[in-house]
């Protein structure tokens, strides 16, 4: 009876187990094919189309409705930060989409994670309606990875009647941000002039516009530069101005952070040229009253800003259909067409030339409706944004950036210490991974 | 079947030769019951967890040289564990836990007594209102019930703070350390605290009510009934809700994740297991996520099995 038994539980075991190996799909997905041996597809055909750009679904039905041959199916799958692992999982299980958005600072770590299709040879036709600088946030080692959507210089956004009412001029400096921020506390003290940012991608712009990058590729070796100047000035500056309490120290966009800012307590926020329909979409009665500047700069008469966000559209690697998601992206981002609704109807900051140019005439967010110029200093500031290159661990850097500053901030410890540890274990896991990390 | 059916029926009949065939035919009625379950059993948690065991011993590595290499998967032995091991966060967050487990397993569990207790005395007034009411949180799903505490904690939208503020006593810090610990509990507390309380409950019904009468004779007031003859005869219905709270308190992932868009105190890896999901998909690191999870597991068997072996007697001794 025993061994009944048992070979009873061992042979089910083994059923199930091959029951279920014949359920699931074919395991890992073949090598695309290459420009060679692409054809387009005779017939109609349906893109899957993932991404997360407000009101994408409109722009979309005016493409389906003049495309009957293609016809593209989108999901808003998850926000910025949460697609990528949905889209690892997805790619990995052999159940993702044909195209999908991925910020710029993700590229390199879904390339590196398999799934991203080289179209450098898909591009080639409309290489000419986007700037060099454009492409160079979505070539990585010669190959292009993905078509820019939009594009996301950092600026700073003030409540100008607020300003005006406090005396305050625009700063033009930093070192004029801290004394307008040091001033407004005293003036009022749950007033705050801006948010400690705590969060990578805020922080990175930043050290852009201080010259720096986080990562740096010297051929095959990566070199990391978190905790080193001029990352650690920037630390610096923002330590000093935190520990005058003139600063908002928990993250934005959270419900108490929506509230401060609707209530007129944070003055300013610094983030990129998308911000505008973001802080409507939380502060909505305070429309008509903010103004834009560009970034305070380190030196007087510099104009250098950081990039924050932004992102590009790329085709999955098990996509049966590159030609047509091809065809499909060059006109979503880089027609003028296609990147007139995705700035009129997404409220994005098109990255196609076109697009930047359309602008031009085109009227200035409600946000900021007494700004007419708005268009022009933002194409001023994108004309002279730093360039960027973005490590093949970017979530790992800005998560252990984000738990390291905030229990510094916490425990009143030194943000260049923090930096430092944020820069050994990136490096760290660079090296886990197989990279090698020039130390 | 029907030959058994029918052998049942007319006992004076000798055996039905189909039943006497083979010796197996009699035992396959039980695993064809089974099955159902069985093939769940396997889909959902044996196979799953036979393959988290052993991505565990890979890793997604760059091979082929260059600066972006595509990342294949490399066997990489006990590698993972070493390095989950010896990470400080996981003890860091391991410590973490304790904190908060010392707060909410014991006010569950005392709390959960206490009213099972109070709601099997005799003289009740409004019991199944008071039933209903207590287990009503547990009927709220995890992440909501957290988003409303949150906002009851978060210092502009909290109505203590509206109060302790117009008191003229400033704000409470509900979601600063060490506050956090408490206001963690808390929703803890709340919610688990009805499922608890029925367990305890029931166990209470179960007694035999000769026992309190001979007891009342005997010249016991309610208190020394409670704790003298309730309290001893609930030990099993005790045992297991300690067991169970413990397991989920080693578990515990909803709370503290959803709260973190709330307030910066809480890192990505405050608890165990919020850092497996920050390994596996902050980092794309699934295998050291898969290690960490196995170590976690291992732990919490080890403790169970030693938890029940040291009260093994008190609980089960009087059914051996």
């Amino acid at each position: 009876m025993k061994i009944t038994r048992t070979t009873a539980a061992l042979a089910s075991l083994g059923i199930a187990a091959l029951t279920l190996a014949g359920c699931s799909s074919a395991g890992a997905s073949t090598e695309g094919s290459t420009s060679d041996t692409e054809t387009a597809a005779s017939g109609p055909v349906t893109l899957d189309y993932w991404g997360w750009a407000p009101n994408m679904q409109k722009v979309v039905d005016i493409w389906n409705k003049a495309n009957p041959s293609i016809q593209v199916k989108y999901t808003e799958a998850a926000g910025a930060s949460d697609l990528p692992p949905k889209l690892l999982s997805a790619e990995r299980a052999g159940n993702g989409p044909d195209v999908a958005q991925a910020e710029y600072q993700k590229l390199p770590s879904l390339v590196v994670g398999g799934v991203v299709k080289d179209i450098t040879d898909n591009v080639k036709s409309f290489k000419s309606e986007f700037t060099d600088s454009s492409w160079a946030s979505t070539t990585l080692n010669g190959a292009v990875y993905a078509v820019p959507q939009d594009a996301g210089p950092m600026m700073m956004f003030y409540r100008a009647d607020l300003f005006a009412k406090y005396g305050l001029d625009e700063p033009k400096t930093w070192a004029d941000f801290a004394t307008a921020a040091e001033k407004i506390h005293a003036a009022d003290p749950s007033v705050y002039l801006g948010t400690l940012p705590q969060d990578g991608g805020t922080f990175t712009g930043l050290v852009q516009q201080a010259g720096g990058n986080w990562w740096t590729a010297d051929g095959d070796k990566w070199k990391v530069s978190i905790g080193t100047s001029p990352s650690t000035d920037v630390a610096d500056y923002w330590q000093k101005l935190a520990k005058t309490g003139a600063l908002y120290t928990q993250p934005f966009l959270t419900p108490e952070w929506n509230k401060l800012v609707a209530d007129g307590k944070i003055l300013t926020w610094s983030a990129g040229v998308w911000a505008p329909g973001v802080i409507e979409s939380v502060a909505p009665d305070t429309a008509g009253k903010w103004a834009a500047a560009p970034l305070p700069q380190w030196k007087s008469g510099d104009v250098n800003t950081g990039f924050m966000g932004g992102s590009a559209v790329f085709i999955t690697k098990s996509s049966k259909h590159p030609v047509e998601s091809a065809k499909f992206l060059e006109w979503l981002n880089g027609s003028t067409e296609g990147s007139g609704y995705l700035a009129s109807i997404s409220n994005i900051y098109p990255a196609s030339i076109a697009g930047q140019a359309g602008l031009a005439s085109a009227s200035v967010p409600t946000l900021m409706s007494a700004q007419t110029d708005f268009y022009s200093i933002a194409a001023e500031v994108s004309a002279h944004t730093a360039k960027v290159t973005w490590g093949p661990n970017v979530q790992t850097a800005f998560d252990a950036f984000s738990d390291k500053l905030q229990a510094a901030q916490t425990g009143g410890t030194s943000f260049s210490d923090a930096l430092k540890t944020v820069q050994d274990l990136t490096v760290a896991d660079l090296e886990k991974n197989g990279f090698t990390v020039e130390r | 079947m029907s030959s058994t059916v029918s052998s049942v029926r007319r006992p004076d009949v000798k055996v039905s030769p189909k039943a006497r065939k083979g010796s197996l035919q009699p035992r396959v009625a039980p695993w064809m019951f089974v099955a159902p379950a069985l093939a769940l059993f396997m889909a959902f948690l044996l196979i799953p967890i036979l393959y988290a065991v052993y991505l565990s011993f890979t890793r997604l590595k760059v091979t082929t040289g260059g600066a972006f290499g595509a990342r294949t998967q490399v066997f990489v032995g006990f590698d993972n564990y070493v390095l989950s091991l010896s990470d400080p966060e996981l003890l860091a967050s391991l410590r973490r836990l304790a904190t908060f487990g010392i707060i909410s397993v014991p006010l569950t569990l005392g709390l959960a007594l206490a009213f099972a207790l109070l709601l099997d005395l005799p003289q009740i007034r409004y019991g199944r209102f008071s039933r209903t009411a207590i287990f009503l949180p547990y009927a709220v799903p995890g992440v909501i019930a957290t988003l409303l505490w949150g906002f009851l904690y978060l210092p502009s939208t909290s109505p203590f703070n509206y109060v302790s503020r117009a008191l003229g006593l400033g704000d409470i810090n509900f979601l600063g350390l060490p506050g956090l610990y408490g206001s963690l509990a808390n929703i803890a507390v709340w919610g688990g605290l009805g499922f608890n309380m029925i367990v305890m409950y029931t166990a209470l019904r179960s007694i035999p009510g000769e026992i309190y009468e001979a007891a009342t004779i005997d010249g016991a007031n309610e208190w020394q009934v409670a704790w003298r003859i309730k309290i001893p005869l609930m030990t099993p219905a005790l045992v297991l809700t300690f067991l169970f709270s413990l397991i989920a308190t080693l578990q515990a992932y909803g709370e503290p994740q959803t709260l973190k868009s709330l307030t910066s105190t809480i890192s990505f890896t405050f608890f165990p297991l919020m850092k497996v999901y920050r390994d596996a998909f902050g980092n794309d690191d699934v295998a050291g996520a898969a290690a960490t999870s196995v170590v976690l597991a291992i732990g919490t068997l080890v403790i169970s099995l030693l938890l029940l072996r040291v009260l093994q007697r008190r609980a089960f001794g009087e059914e051996k």
